[in-house]
């Protein structure tokens, strides 16, 4: 039988853990409430960009194409009919820390799908959060490269996170003709849940964009593809940035959800303590009584 | 002055600066030179470089600086993609001098882990943080 000094010795560890737990619960909490704000501040630029973009179709269609046959930068981003079909990228956002509960899991599981369905082809992979670097490390499937990872940065996204993996994603694309690029992350959708995303980042789909424009009558200063050049990329990082921030408050929520479930077992587990605990404190009176009960009878006799 | 107005948006990736103010008059800071902008103006869509955007609304000056990015202008409305922007009047020097001096500290240690492109970009902005701020004095 335990002792009673063992039971009360493993409360008390289940109950300092639980305060961990609790603590732990309340950060998340708090930092939530700021990356929300945060998504909240960069959505405009997102919209009002996509407005912009929707404004300026005709242009980006009509935009010339070189006279060899080649196809031109932003033909590349948008249509990308001249890629290696054999090559493609696949961007994983993690967290960088586990007691998330299912949320680094659900991500990786549906990364190795990906990679499995795609066995053949290169893939080349860009890795944000410790867990899914680490994971996609570990891996042994040939064809797979490394190419930009990124770890330790929530929950302190800025844009330059965004820019630095959008730079990285967009140069690869380019130099080696990925046919196209894959994200796959989380969507916070609500402090309860979060939704495994994946969706296509490059080449940029245009049916994002709905209506129709009639003709363009714009100038550009300095000229159209200038500005292109910097606008477009400008816009898929605003994306990225947007998906980042997600991703963030997502695992926060998820940190928090799984700490708040931790810290209920917890509290159950030290109500089963407490009544084995009182237990076995009144099974050693009774026996003590007993001893002297029958001490005193001996004496009679 | 028009009673005609331009809404003006000024945008940061990480924030909304201004929104749907009505001003009367908006001078961007173009790669090619400073460029204003009167309500009625032909759809354009310029590049920016580092300067000050100010705006003008009832006779009184604003004054931002912004760094880098884009404008959209349309006939009644301005909207500003800034790299990153500050109003002039909230410029810290002494604070920009520290950050221009840990920078090049940083850049000039070889062993330093840090993006060399991003940390002279970030002192580029500094600098012209701090322009903006001398010539709004």
């Amino acid at each position: 039988m335990e002792s009673l000094r063992d039971i009360r010795q493993n409360i008390k560890a289940i109950k300092s853990t639980q305060q961990i737990m609790q603590t732990m619960k309340m950060i998340s909490n708090a930092r939530i409430r700021k990356a929300q704000e945060a998504m909240q501040n960069a959505r405009p630029f997102a919209q009002k960009m996509m407005r912009m973009v929707d404004d300026l179709k005709q242009d980006i269609l009509s935009m010339p194409q070189p006279e060899d046959g080649s196809e031109s930068w932003a033909g590349r981003i948008f249509i990308n009919k001249t890629a290696d079909p054999n090559k493609i990228g696949l961007i994983v956002i993690t967290g960088d820390k586990g007691l998330t509960g299912s949320f680094n899991a659900v991500i990786l599981r549906s990364a190795i799908a990906f990679l499995r369905e795609h066995q053949e082809k290169e893939v080349f992979l860009f890795a944000i959060g410790k867990k899914g670097r680490d994971f996609l490390n570990r891996l042994k499937m040939k064809n797979l490269h490394m190419v930009y990872e990124s770890v330790g940065v929530f929950p302190k996204i800025s844009y330059v996170h965004a820019d630095l993996l959008g730079d990285a994603v967009l140069k690869t694309f380019l130099e080696e003709k990925l046919a196209s690029v894959t994200l796959i992350y989380n969507d916070f959708k609500s402090l309860a849940s979060q939704t495994l995303r994946q969706t296509q980042w490059l080449p940029f789909d245009f049916e994002q964009i709905v209506q129709e424009k009639e003709e363009s009558d714009f100038e550009f200063e300095p000229g159209m593809l200038d500005i292109f050049k910097l606008l477009v990329p400008r816009l898929l990082k605003a994306n990225l940035y947007r998906i980042l921030l997600e991703s963030q408050a997502a695992n926060l929520a998820a940190t928090m959800n799984a700490m708040d479930a931790a810290s209920k077992n917890a509290g159950e587990l030290v109500t089963a303590l407490g009544v084995k605990l009182n237990k076995v404190r009144q099974a050693s009176i009774t026996n003590e009584i007993l001893d002297i009960v029958n001490g005193a009878e001996a004496l009679n006799s | 002055m028009s009673d005609k107005k331009l809404m003006l948006n000024l945008i940061t990736p990480e924030k909304q600066l201004i929104k749907d103010k009505p001003v009367d008059m908006v001078i961007l800071p173009a790669l090619l030179g400073e460029m204003g902008i009167l309500p009625g103006h032909v759809k354009t869509v310029v590049q920016l470089g580092m300067g000050s955007l100010r705006y003008k609304v009832d006779g009184k000056d604003e004054e931002f600086a912004a760094l880098g990015g884009f404008a959209e202008v349309l006939h009644d409305e301005v909207n500003v993609f800034a790299e990153s922007a500050a109003l002039a009047g909230e410029i810290d020097e002494e604070k920009e001098k520290q950050r221009i001096k840990a920078l090049k500290e940083s850049l000039s240690n070889k062993d330093a882990d840090i993006d060399f492109e991003l940390a002279e970009l970030e002192i580029k902005q500094a600098i012209a943080r701090m322009k903006v701020k001398k010539k709004h004095l």
